[in-house]
This record gives C-alpha cells, sequence and structure tokens, in this order.
C-alpha cells in the first residue's frame, strides 16, 4: 500500500482563433478495488461549464463545450490516491478477449505468434510474462519513429517503438492466446509524460505489467483510464473549428 | 415550427432569389422573342444590360441558350435549376406542395425545347410560378421567416429591374415594397440591412433624375445589403 | 394457411402514376463514375396483394421477432445471459462489426433499441413466408409506398372502391408517436448526411410529413450533455429525440470514428444521461448480423418463451459439426454468405462455381468455419411486372417495417422491390430496381 500524490496538465494553443470546439476528457483517475483517490481537482482555462459520466469502460469523462472563439484550452489535474495492488479488480468485459482497431494482427505479427506459441505455456502469468520477455529482445525503445495513430503490426514492422506501441503489441498477442487483455492509460513514476501499460485476465482477476519496461505493475502506477487499446483512453479527443493550421500541445506529468 | 437554422435561412433568401431571376429573365426573353419577329440580329440591347458578351450567332441561337442551356449562367434554365437546388433543402418549410410547382416548371422547359412552338410550350410555367408563390404563402406559417423569402425575391427583381431600366414609376414601387419585407427583420438577425447602402439606396431610388444617373451604384449597394454569401453545398 | 393471390391487372395508367411520381420529386440519388445523379424510383402499376390471412400471421410473427430482437438487444449490452446460458456463442456476438463496445451499459428511454425496423420477406414458389434479413439500423424505403399510395389514390380511385385495401397513409402518425415514445424533451428532428444521399428524399419527405426539423450536423451541438438546434437569429433550441439517418461509426466522433465529419460531438455523452433519444439506438447492428440471424428463433423461445411464428430460410452454421457435415455434402446446391460483408458482397451460389473453384471455397469454409452460413435457396415466387406493353415475371422481396413505441406495431404495407433484369435476384434500387404498391387485404 502507498500514498501518492498526482499531477498532469495539458495546454493547448491554437496558432488563430477556434471556436464550435467540443471536448470529452479522459483524464480523472479512475476509483477502483486496486486504486482509492482521496482527492482530486480538475481545472479548465478558459472557465466552461463541463459535465461527468461514466463510459463503457469505467472511464470517468468529461465533455464541455466551448461555443465563442478562443485561443487555448488548458486543463490540469490535482490530487492523491491510495494504490493497493494486493488486491484485485475484476470488472470483466468479454469484448477484451478480441482484436480491436489497434490490435488487429497482420500476417507478420501473426507469423510472430507462431512462432513464439510453443514455448507460450503454463498460467496466464507466465504466458504474459514469457511473452513480454521476448518483445523486450525484439522492439526496442524509442521515440520518434511512431505517434498516437500507430497501430501495433506497424510499430511491429518498425520493430521500434514507445510504451504505446509495446502494449499494443502485447495485447495482440496475448488475444491471440486467447487471453482477454486491455490497455491503461496512467502515471507511473518511472516516466515523465503519461504512461501506458497492460492488464491481462487470469480468470479471475485483471493482473498488470508493463511491457515497455518489461516489469510487473506495482503501486507506483496510477490508472487513469482503461479500453481496448489507445482509442478508448485518450486523454483528450475534441472537434473545433477554424482557420487554425496549428496546434501545440504542452503535456507535463507528475507522481510523488 | 418557430426557428431554422441559418443555413435554411440563407437557402429560402436564395430560393426567393433563383426564381424570381428564373421568372424575370423567361418573361423578359419573352418580350425579346417578340422583338425579334422579322429581325436578324436584335438582341445586343438584352446582352448590355447585363454587361454580357455576344458569342451568339443569331437570334435563334441567343433564344435557346439563354432560356434552355444550363451550363450558361445566365439562362432561365440554370436559374431554375439553382431554385430547386435550394428548395430541395427546404421541403419540411415549404412543403411538397411548394417543390412540386418547380419541378413540373423544370419539366415544362425542358420539353418546351422540343417544341416547335417555344413561346407557346412555356406559357404553363407562369402559372406554375404563381402557384408556387401562392403555395408557398399558405405553408409557410412563421413571419418571420416567410419574410427572407420575399426579401430575396424583391431584391432580385429590384436587380433586374434597375439593370433592365425599367422606368422609375415601377422600380420605386419595388423599393418600397423592398422596404416593408425589411422593416419586418427583427435587430441582430440575419437579412438586417446595412444601414449604410440601405441609405445610399433611399438617395439614389429618391427621385427619377437620380435613378437615372446612379444605376449602376444602386446596384452594387443592392448587392452589399446584408453582405452574405450564397451558400454553396 | 397462406394463400397465393397474384394480381395481373395494372391498376391506373403507368404514365400517369409516374407523371404523378415526378411532380412530387419521388427520387432517389445514386453515384455514378463520381458524379451525384437523381432518378425517379420506377413504378410498376401491378400492386403485390397480402390477403388479410397473410397478414394477420405476418403481424403477429413480425412482432414476435422484433420484440425478441429488442430483448436480446438490452442483453447484450447488459448481462448477455444468452451467451451465459449457452444459446448463442460468444464468438458470434464479439467478433460482429455490429456490437459497439462503446454502447456496453447504455440503456435507451422505454428500453426501446430498434425503433424502426425494416424486415425483408421473400414468399416461395408454394406461398410460405421467409424472413431474409432484419434491417436493425437506419432502414430506408417506407416514404416510398407511402407516397405512391397517395397518388395511386388519384390515378385509379375504382380500385380501391373494389377491393378491401387498408390505408397505409398512417404512416406518418405512427412514426410521430414511435418519436415521441422516447423523446426526453424538446423538438423531433431528423439527422441527414445531406442532400447528396441516396435516401434524401425520403428524409425530407418524413420530416415534413412528422413536423420534425430537418437538420445536418453543422446545425447541432451537445452542451452540458443536452442537445441543441442552433436557431439562425443566433439562439438554441432543444432537440429531444434524433431520429438520425447516418450510420453509427459517423454518429459521434469524439465516441467513434474520429474522422467523421457528418457526425455530432458528445451525442454520445448527451444519449447516456438520458438526455437525448437516438432512433434507432447505435450498436443495433449487433442482432441483425448474418451469424446472429441463424439465431433468432432460439432467441424468441428463450426471450419470450414462444414458437416461432415466422420461418427463417433454412439456415446451417459451418461452426457446427452437424451443420457442417451437410453444408459439405451439399455445397454445390446451397447458397454461401459471408457473415463480415454486407450490401449484396459475399453471397456465393454454389451452383455457379466450377469444381476447382467449389473444392477451393470448401477449404475456406473448412478453416474459417465461423466466417459462414450456409442457406437453402428459396424458389422465389416471382410477380408480374409491366415492360413495354408485355406483362413479365420478376424476382421480388417486401420489406415490412415494424415500429416500437409503446407497443409493437406493424404497418399494414411495405416496399415491394422488383428486379428488372429477368436473371437477377438483385432488387436494389440502385441496380435500376423498382417498385410496387403493396396492398395488404382488410377481409
Amino acid at each position: 500500500m502507498k500514498r501518492v500524490n498526482f499531477f498532469y496538465a495539458t495546454k493547448l494553443t491554437f496558432d488563430d482563433y477556434v471556436h464550435d470546439h467540443s471536448f470529452a476528457l479522459r483524464i480523472i483517475p479512475l476509483e477502483t478495488d486496486t486504486q482509492h483517490i482521496l482527492s482530486c481537482s480538475l481545472n479548465i482555462a478558459p472557465y466552461i461549464s463541463t459535465q461527468q459520466t461514466v463510459d463503457a469502460f469505467g472511464n470517468n469523462v468529461t465533455a464541455g463545450y466551448m461555443r465563442d472563439d478562443h485561443r487555448f484550452l488548458d486543463f490540469e489535474i490535482k490530487g492523491s490516491a491510495q494504490v493497493d495492488h494486493t488486491k484485485h479488480r475484476t470488472d470483466y468485459m468479454p469484448c477484451y478477449l478480441y482484436q480491436s482497431q489497434y490490435t488487429k494482427p497482420d500476417h507478420a505479427l501473426k507469423v510472430f505468434y507462431d512462432s513464439i506459441k510453443k514455448k507460450c505455456t503454463g498460467t496466464a502469468a507466465d504466458k504474459a510474462e514469457y511473452i513480454c520477455n521476448i518483445l523486450s529482445k525484439t522492439v526496442e525503445y524509442g521515440k520518434g519513429s511512431t505517434d498516437t495513430t500507430t497501430t501495433a503490426e506497424q510499430a511491429f514492422a518498425l520493430k521500434k517503438g514507445v510504451c504505446q506501441d509495446f502494449s499494443h503489441i502485447l495485447i495482440s498477442l496475448l488475444r491471440m492466446e486467447g487471453i482477454a487483455a486491455r490497455y491503461i492509460a496512467g502515471l507511473a513514476f518511472c516516466d515523465g509524460e503519461t504512461h501506458s501499460w497492460v492488464e491481462y485476465w487470469t480468470g479471475d482477476h485483471w493482473e498488470g505489467i508493463d511491457p515497455a519496461n518489461n516489469c510487473s505493475v506495482n503501486d507506483d502506477y496510477i490508472v487513469i483510464s482503461q479500453g481496448r487499446d489507445f482509442r478508448d483512453c485518450a486523454i483528450d479527443r475534441g472537434v473545433m473549428f477554424g482557420k487554425y493550421t496549428k496546434q501545440l500541445q504542452l503535456v507535463r506529468s507528475e507522481l510523488t | 415550427m418557430g426557428t431554422i437554422s441559418l443555413e435554411h435561412s440563407d437557402r429560402l433568401y436564395w430560393l426567393g432569389r433563383y426564381t424570381e431571376r428564373f421568372f424575370t429573365t423567361m418573361k423578359a426573353l419573352d418580350r425579346q422573342f417578340d422583338k425579334m419577329i422579322g429581325t436578324v440580329h436584335s438582341y445586343t440591347d438584352y446582352l448590355d444590360c447585363f454587361g454580357l458578351p455576344d458569342i451568339y450567332t443569331d437570334n435563334r441561337d441567343f433564344i435557346r441558350r439563354l432560356l434552355f442551356d444550363k451550363s450558361n449562367a445566365n439562362s432561365a434554365a440554370y436559374s431554375l435549376e439553382r431554385a430547386y437546388d435550394n428548395g430541395i433543402v427546404l421541403r419540411e418549410e415549404i412543403s411538397t406542395d411548394s417543390l412540386s410547382f418547380l419541378q413540373m416548371a423544370m419539366d415544362t422547359l425542358s420539353k418546351a425545347e422540343q417544341s416547335s412552338n417555344v413561346r407557346f410550350a412555356l406559357l404553363p410555367i407562369e402559372d406554375m410560378i404563381y402557384s408556387f408563390w401562392g403555395s408557398i404563402n399558405e405553408h409557410i406559417y412563421d413571419d418571420e421567416i416567410r419574410n427572407i423569402i420575399y426579401i430575396g425575391k424583391t431584391v432580385e427583381r429590384l436587380d433586374m429591374y434597375i439593370r433592365m431600366k425599367y422606368p422609375f414609376e415601377i422600380v420605386e414601387k419595388e423599393f418600397i415594397r423592398l422596404l416593408k419585407n425589411l422593416n419586418r427583420v427583427p435587430k441582430g438577425t440575419p437579412y438586417r440591412y446595412s444601414t449604410k447602402y440601405l441609405s445610399d439606396l433611399v438617395e439614389i431610388l429618391g427621385t427619377e433624375e437620380d435613378y437615372r444617373r446612379g444605376a449602376d451604384k444602386a446596384v452594387d449597394s443592392l448587392r452589399h445589403l446584408f453582405e452574405t454569401e450564397e451558400v454553396f453545398v | 394457411m397462406t394463400q397465393q393471390v397474384q394480381f395481373t391487372k395494372a391498376v391506373g395508367n403507368a404514365n400517369e402514376i409516374n407523371e404523378l411520381l415526378r411532380r412530387y420529386g419521388v427520387k432517389f440519388g445514386i453515384y455514378k463514375n463520381g458524379t451525384f445523379n437523381e432518378q425517379f424510383f420506377p413504378f410498376d402499376p401491378i400492386p403485390r396483394v397480402i390477403t388479410a390471412e397473410d397478414f394477420q400471421s405476418m403481424e403477429k410473427g413480425l412482432a414476435q421477432r422484433v420484440n425478441a430482437l429488442n430483448e436480446f438487444l438490452f442483453d447484450i449490452y447488459h448481462e448477455k445471459k444468452i451467451v451465459r446460458d449457452g444459446i448463442i456463442p460468444e464468438d458470434f456476438i464479439y467478433i460482429s462489426k455490429g456490437y459497439l463496445a462503446e454502447c456496453e451499459g447504455i440503456t435507451p428511454k422505454n428500453n426501446v433499441y430498434s425503433h424502426i425496423s425494416g424486415i425483408d420477406l421473400v414468399q416461395a414458389k408454394d406461398g410460405e413466408w421467409y424472413i431474409l434479413e432484419d434491417n436493425l439500423r437506419i432502414p430506408s424505403g417506407a416514404s416510398y409506398p407511402l407516397i405512391a399510395r397517395d397518388l395511386t389514390r388519384i390515378a385509379a380511385p375504382q380500385a380501391f372502391e373494389e377491393n378491401p385495401i387498408i390505408d397505409n397513409r398512417g404512416y406518418a402518425e405512427l412514426l410521430k408517436e414511435t418519436m415521441e415514445n422516447v423523446n426526453c424533451g424538446g423538438a423531433r428532428a431528423i439527422l441527414t448526411p445531406g442532400r447528396y444521399n441516396a435516401a434524401y428524399f425520403e428524409h425530407s419527405y418524413l420530416a415534413e410529413l412528422t413536423d420534425s426539423v430537418l437538420v445536418q450536423n453543422d446545425e447541432l451541438f451537445v452542451e452540458d450533455n443536452v442537445l441543441y438546434h442552433h436557431t439562425y437569429s443566433g439562439g438554441k433550441s432543444r432537440i429531444g429525440v434524433l431520429y438520425r439517418r447516418i450510420a453509427d461509426e459517423y454518429l459521434d466522433p469524439l465516441t467513434f470514428l474520429p474522422e467523421s465529419l457528418i457526425g455530432i460531438p458528445n451525442l454520445m455523452e448527451a444519449y447516456r444521461s438520458g438526455n437525448v433519444g437516438i432512433i434507432n439506438a447505435p450498436g443495433n447492428g449487433v442482432a441483425d448480423d448474418k451469424g446472429i440471424y441463424y439465431f433468432v428463433p432460439k432467441m424468441i423461445k428463450y426471450y419470450l418463451g414462444e414458437e416461432p411464428i415466422l420461418k427463417n430460410a433454412p439456415t446451417y452454421l459451418p461452426f457446427y459439426e452437424e451443420d457442417m457435415k451437410y453444408v459439405m455434402a451439399h455445397l454445390d446446391k446451397l447458397v454461401i454468405k459471408d457473415v463480415a460483408e454486407a450490401g449484396g458482397y459475399g453471397v456465393v451460389f454454389g451452383r455457379d462455381l466450377t469444381k476447382e473453384k467449389l473444392e477451393e471455397f470448401r477449404q475456406t469454409i473448412i478453416a474459417e468455419p465461423r466466417r459462414f452460413i450456409a442457406q437453402e435457396v428459396i424458389d422465389f415466387l416471382d410477380l408480374p411486372i409491366i415492360e413495354g406493353n408485355k406483362t413479365v415475371m420478376r424476382k421480388a422481396d417486401l420489406r415490412v417495417f415494424v415500429l416500437s413505441g409503446a407497443e409493437t406495431k406493424v404497418w399494414a404495407s411495405g416496399l415491394t422491390r422488383f428486379s428488372r433484369n429477368p436473371d437477377s435476384f438483385v432488387v436494389n434500387s440502385s441496380q435500376g430496381g423498382g417498385f410496387k404498391d403493396t396492398w395488404v387485404l382488410s377481409r
């Protein structure tokens, strides 16, 4: 059990005025069996009225709409949580057993799976650790070659990627092996930005594994959102109108 | 239904303008037709009114293309098609009945092209357009919304009449009609006139003498009256 | 129980009726070589007649079927009892493209998922009716028989004096009731992708008849999880129920396809919060999937405890061993459908394949048994249509509309589409097909 403070901020700046801007944020950490949120405050500037709902995957969604012209949108969360990974989460959904948009394997990824499946034996945990090990030897961690639209098969072809790509490839392989797996977006001590890792279903509960660092998940990780893949977990999604050509996004996060 | 969207209000305005442009063009061409009986090349005055180049070989070619050629942006057929384009997205506002008169006018116009007596074949179109306006009047219940299409109609009529150098008494009448329409537009809504251009119009259309001297400026002021653009899909 | 009534006489003059249809702009749009064209929908003056007896059993059977499908949709997006109880294998739900995990846990107002269902049927030569497919997403076509009836009554009043034909023109009222049943407070609206959609005539015609606002996405916005319409004077007015005519994936770019330009951002949040009714519910595609079709009679027994009144076309799932055996033995006589494909694609008639192709196909089915369903080829009852000055026989189907409001009601009418090509089973308007009036007799 551990008490952690978290902080996360995003600044969106546009190079011209935008209007009719709708957004959906998945930024308020979940209250779960393994993490109890002690406090959490969300600040959005410019001031705007928002509504909270919980989506199909259990994420907190903050929805808002800004009709008038504006050139920036800032949002930040600050709070603290009690994390305890000796407890277990059991919120299963059958869709986690099936490939999703980012994890659908191509021929190369299927061939790769066929080459490792013989040695992939034992419990779900054994299998997950085995695949994670192989993955850390096959795919190199590196920024700049992939982005948020990169799928598992694309990252696997590059043999290079960031935490999001590692998660997608691992999920794809676990699902091929018949193990339900989900994508987690959150904060971790080991990373300066937001982090991503994977949870797999052991048969009666979820267990976390961090493929980018090839280690298991402990009390140093805070879950912000979860889903079939990155698409269900994007921290901010927005649609706006205007003549702007560029948006600048600055992200800062801290876990203490 | 008390409210419509901005897009639909623009569509209504342009429906009014194009229907009127079609009607006035058709009537003007009918008079031209009459004038041309017994002559070979007597349509330059018509082209001059609209500043159009003479690209036509003879009377017959001129009439045919200005009536039926949809690719000619000055033709009656072109205006009618644009009117229909604006009308088709307004079905629930103006009713299927109103729309049917435009459809019939289009069908009659294309049949007339094959007719041996074009003027005769075009006659029913006049009935259809008058029916269209009657139907519009019946079906748009909200005064404020109905007013928008009449503004479009009157602006177009005034524009065409001034360009075709109609007598002052007639233009003045139409201008007064437009002023009445404009007075009904609440502040802060689209089709609220720009004060500057309206006062220009009031000045130019004040006396017959000013009208004769300032026709070009009047057309220009009319164009800027709302400072809006046509909506394209 | 069924009898064949074939009317072979034209009702009214085809030219007169087509003239009237022209006058009222009864069109559909099609794209050919990248350009948009509007065409008039050809109308055949020989009506299809459905006897009172046939319709009574159809009415009961269709209401039963749609009720079970609505129960199924509620179950799938909540407890999934039917999967747990082993009636439907899990795979068939989750590999279906129509299943939308994003809709898990959402409960639409009054638990109605499929408000407007278009059920396609065919009549076999022996008079028996078979269900061909269920359309629970955005079934189109109701406007055509509706306006056609108005016009045939002008063109041939005596036919309606002499025959006990049920008046079908209450559809607008029925649709209005169905919309009001899930109205969460505000105006009724019909969402269209725009003028250049194939069914634009229908969108605008139904808006006119139901006194709804016809809207495109850029006229709408969601604020504080409530759906509003921008008005021309700069204000906003609330929408309580949205009859949307765009596909699920495009409905909300913040929930589904981010690249959708025709959706309304955060519409799903407003819907989840119970502030707007959406007709039909997003996620319905899981119930009208080809793979799920096989299970509909089982659903009826499971949810309603009743025997299915209407028959499916005899269908086999190679997924089950016994069915696989049958399919392998009769492949050359069956029609095979790929469950992942739609719109007439992925449909193969065994009799059309060469020996080699048949063998190749056999291996594909063995390799991926879940991907296919196999059906007996139904010997369709052809309908007479007038071509020039001759009467010829053509393939036709029937789409019946079932509306689920406070009660489930079957509209005593339907869209009979026929193929103009003598060798074709394809009745789609985009393929040059036409339509007929469908008479449901009251006695």
